[in-house]
């Protein structure tokens, strides 16, 4: 299957899996030496601990050291402190994923003007030059990942059903790209469905975003939540409460695995591969540090995954065998 | 309140009494919130000195704004002998700029703060050939959703749209165009997308060419911030460029100014040119004329490299020169270097013409690598007049694919901000209540209910056929 999201500027995807370093510029990357700290929203998901995975695991092949890995934990203030003391710390390159946008631009920038090298995760904020202040994005096909998890929920809504959105309310590029790709998949497959949204502003609040969406709408048939960690929060009130509605969500965490073979609520995911993402952003950096400017968005294709591919999908994602 | 009399000399009304602020006070209130705006002045003395009005004016003037929603009070400046003042600040958030960008391939949106800065941004594939009134729709559905966390459709003050310059028929195809291909064309001319938008949001439109408007943009926040006299060229599949004079984009007569891919660049070439002549800048020069340069040398072997690609991926395009020239395939990097040439000795006379402050290169071409842009500086430096050169920076563009939404959305913020027409719109709040604008969606809406009515009904269906 082929990427159809564009980038954050409306570039075209450069597959993640092709990224790789030639053996001279392998060569030069190592002759580099390079350092790298890695900023990320969070270090305790299995989507992040993947990503890490990846990132280390390739800078440590081309003989790059990471001095630092900064959990965030999805606060601005935090996010901004570690930036800009890193801005100031003799290092050649920072990985990031913004937690926002606005509120942490200049803090990204900063980055830049101290001579450092970026490579941004799922997220560019609004104002962010790629080639000037950024290497590249390295991200999952979101876009993509949208629609399938449409097309996953769309046997579940009945005919003129009422779906449910609950996403992040944070101005974020990835869940703004998911929603949009459902909503475009719905409306174009499935125009008797109503979509209606809820929004969370933190992931801990996902669950009472998802009882205000069914005290509105008290005819809701299903629901679509925007990645796998505020899922988990919103099937555990499904569990609570009179109906089983079905979901669907993006990334397969190991939680989501056990979800999906207890046969529940959750019908299928669209998987991101986050450690076939975090290997794209650390060669996107060594390509930098060495003069080869990569390509501003690198993405990855999704897999949709129902309990009957699970097992094949997990080793894909996962590189290793699905847990017994 | 005003009192009104019957006055056959003013249409049956005459008005008595002190006139009301909406009345009289359009041009000075647009006078200060321009100055706060702009950050020439933003306290009470400094806008008083600034505007030339006096002290009971624009305090009458800033309680107005301030209650209008348009200026707040910020943070305070420093003491220069007594209190210290209080800046004004200029509510870029009291509204939305809705931006959007249709281009052969994709279409974007994005939307705004009153400052003219980019908050979201989206862009995604789409098919031209789907029509007009496809595309709208979309762009419509997506502008909705942008709006709907942020206060809804009355929240959209005005839209920058960036518009194609619309594909022409290409005599290098060799085919004529089919008849799907005509209809399509045709349905683009006479469609009026500005106003089509307007009518669907409610707020004024602007619209450009995307050349202009990336020309805008770059001018803004890109590659040209700073100067005012630029000259942006675009090097995709065609060459087009967009001119920034004083600080303001020039469009011509007809709105078409900057279609530089017609220059004569006396290089014979047995290709002619969709209009008409041969040795044009875009046939010789372009991406697409790289492109085509590429692939006859993928077959017929002077380039190893592109041989390889084309075997690899069926295809090969100027990308792919760009990375064999970095590689050091010979053919790629002469290509480039002669592309580069063309370029620059086309874009010499406008340079001695414009007396630019800077030249920004923008489009794949431009961002294949440094040969090109080598060649493309030497070509100038040499043909243009040392006196037009000396202080001129020739650069790559940094706005990348946002640049048209940019510059569309930098474009309309400033446009409703002018003071002539801000001093119409102003007391009332918001431009989308501005009289001459709604007089117009009036009148738009009137033209279209006229037009659907002429329209022939459609025939009925077929009867099913017997047997």
């Amino acid at each position: 299957m082929s990427t159809i999201g564009l980038g954050p500027h409306g570039e075209k995807a450069f597959p993640a899996d092709k990224l790789v370093l030639t053996e001279s510029e392998a060569a030069a990357a190592r002759a580099g030496q390079f350092s790298a700290a890695i900023v990320l929203h969070t270090t305790t998901s299995d989507w992040s601990r993947q990503e890490l995975a990846g990132i280390i695991g390739t800078l440590g092949l081309h003989g790059a050291t990471v001095t630092e890995v900064v959990d965030c934990g999805f606060d601005k203030a935090k996010q901004n402190e570690a930036l800009n003391r890193l801005a100031n710390t003799p290092i050649h390159a920072v990985i990031s994923l913004p937690i926002a946008s606005a509120e942490v631009l200049e803090a990204h920038r900063a980055i830049a003007r101290a001579g450092k090298k970026l490579v941004l995760l799922d997220n560019a904020p609004s104002g962010l030059r790629p080639g000037v202040d950024y290497l590249a994005v390295s991200s999952a096909d979101n876009f993509g990942l949208g629609a399938m998890a449409a097309e996953l929920i769309s046997p579940w809504a009945p005919e003129e059903g009422v779906v449910g959105i609950i996403n992040y309310g944070a101005e974020f590029f990835v869940t703004n790209e998911r929603e949009l790709a459902f909503r475009k998949w719905m409306s174009a497959r499935r125009p008797d469905v109503t979509l209606v949204r809820s929004r969370f502003a933190r992931v801990e609040e996902a669950g009472a975003a998802y009882e205000k969406l069914l005290a509105d709408n008290d005819d809701l048939d299903a629901v679509f939540v925007a990645w796998d960690v505020p899922a988990m929060r919103v099937l555990a009130r499904i569990r609570e409460g009179a109906r089983a509605l079905p979901m669907t969500t993006v990334d397969l965490g190991n939680e989501i695995v056990t979800e999906l073979r207890r046969d529940g609520p959750l019908k299928g995911v669209a998987a991101q591969r986050p450690y076939d993402q975090g290997a794209a952003a650390a060669s996107a950096a060594l390509l930098g540090l060495i003069g080869r400017p990569p390509p501003a968005w690198i993405s990855s294709t999704g897999l949709m995954v129902t309990q009957a591919n699970l097992r094949e999908a997990y080793k894909t994602v996962w590189h290793a065998p699905a847990p017994p | 309140m005003v009192g009104v009399e019957p006055d056959a000399a003013d249409g049956g009304k005459r008005r008595v009494g002190r006139p009301s602020l909406l009345e009289s006070g359009g041009a000075s209130l647009a006078t200060v919130l321009g100055l706060i705006r702009s950050g020439e002045a933003t306290t009470r003395l400094d806008i008083e000195r600034a505007s030339e009005l006096g002290r009971a004016v624009v305090a009458d003037r800033l309680t107005a704004l301030e209650a209008l929603g348009l200026i707040t009070e910020g943070e305070l400046g420093p003491a220069i002998g007594g209190r210290a003042p209080r800046n004004m600040r200029f509510r870029r958030e009291a509204g939305a700029v809705l931006t959007a960008h249709v281009d052969r391939a994709s279409i974007a949106v994005g939307l705004a703060d009153l400052a003219g800065d980019l908050v979201v941004e989206h862009h995604e594939g789409a098919d031209l050939a789907e029509g007009p009134e496809a595309i709208l729709d979309r762009l419509v559905t997506l502008f909705l959703w942008l709006l709907e966390e942020r206060g809804g459709k009355s929240s959209a003050w005005a839209i920058g749209l960036a518009l194609p310059e619309l594909a022409r028929a290409d005599a290098n195809d060799g085919e004529a165009l089919g008849p799907s291909a005509v209809d399509a064309l045709r349905a683009w001319r006479s469609f009026d997308f500005a106003t089509e938008l307007a009518l669907h949001i409610g707020a004024p439109c602007w619209a450009r060419s995307n050349t202009q408007m990336m020309t805008f943009g770059e001018m803004k926040r890109g590659a040209g911030h700073g100067f005012r006299d630029v000259l942006c060229v675009r090097l995709d599949r065609s060459v087009t460029a967009g001119v920034i004079a004083d600080g303001r984009l020039h469009t011509g007569a007809q709105g078409n100014a900057g279609l530089i891919g017609h220059i004569p660049t006396g290089e014979g070439s047995e290709l002619i040119c969709h209009c008409g002549a041969r040795g044009c800048l875009d046939v010789v020069a372009s991406g697409e004329a790289v492109a085509r340069a590429a692939a006859a040398a993928a077959v017929d072997g002077r380039s190893r490299y592109l041989a390889e690609m084309l075997e690899r991926q069926d295809e090969v395009a100027e990308t792919d020169v760009s990375h064999g020239a970095q590689l050091g395939d010979a053919f790629c990097a002469d290509l480039l270097g002669r592309s580069g040439r063309l370029i620059g000795e086309s874009l010499a006379p406008l340079v001695n013409l414009l007396n630019p402050a800077a030249v920004v290169l923008a489009g794949t071409l431009a961002h294949s690598g440094e040969i090109l842009l080598a060649a493309v500086r030497e070509a100038i430096y040499r043909r243009s007049h040392p006196v037009v050169t000396r202080d001129l920076r020739i650069v790559r563009s940094e706005l990348a694919g946002s640049a048209e939404l940019v510059g569309a959305a930098a474009l309309a913020a400033e446009e409703t901000f002018d003071p002539s027409r801000a001093r119409e719109w102003i007391a009332h709040a918001t431009p989308r209540r501005q009289p001459s604008f709604e007089a117009f969606l009036v009148e738009a809406r009137g033209r279209k209910r006229r037009f659907s009515s002429r329209q022939p009904p459609p025939p009925p269906p077929r009867p099913p056929p017997r047997g």
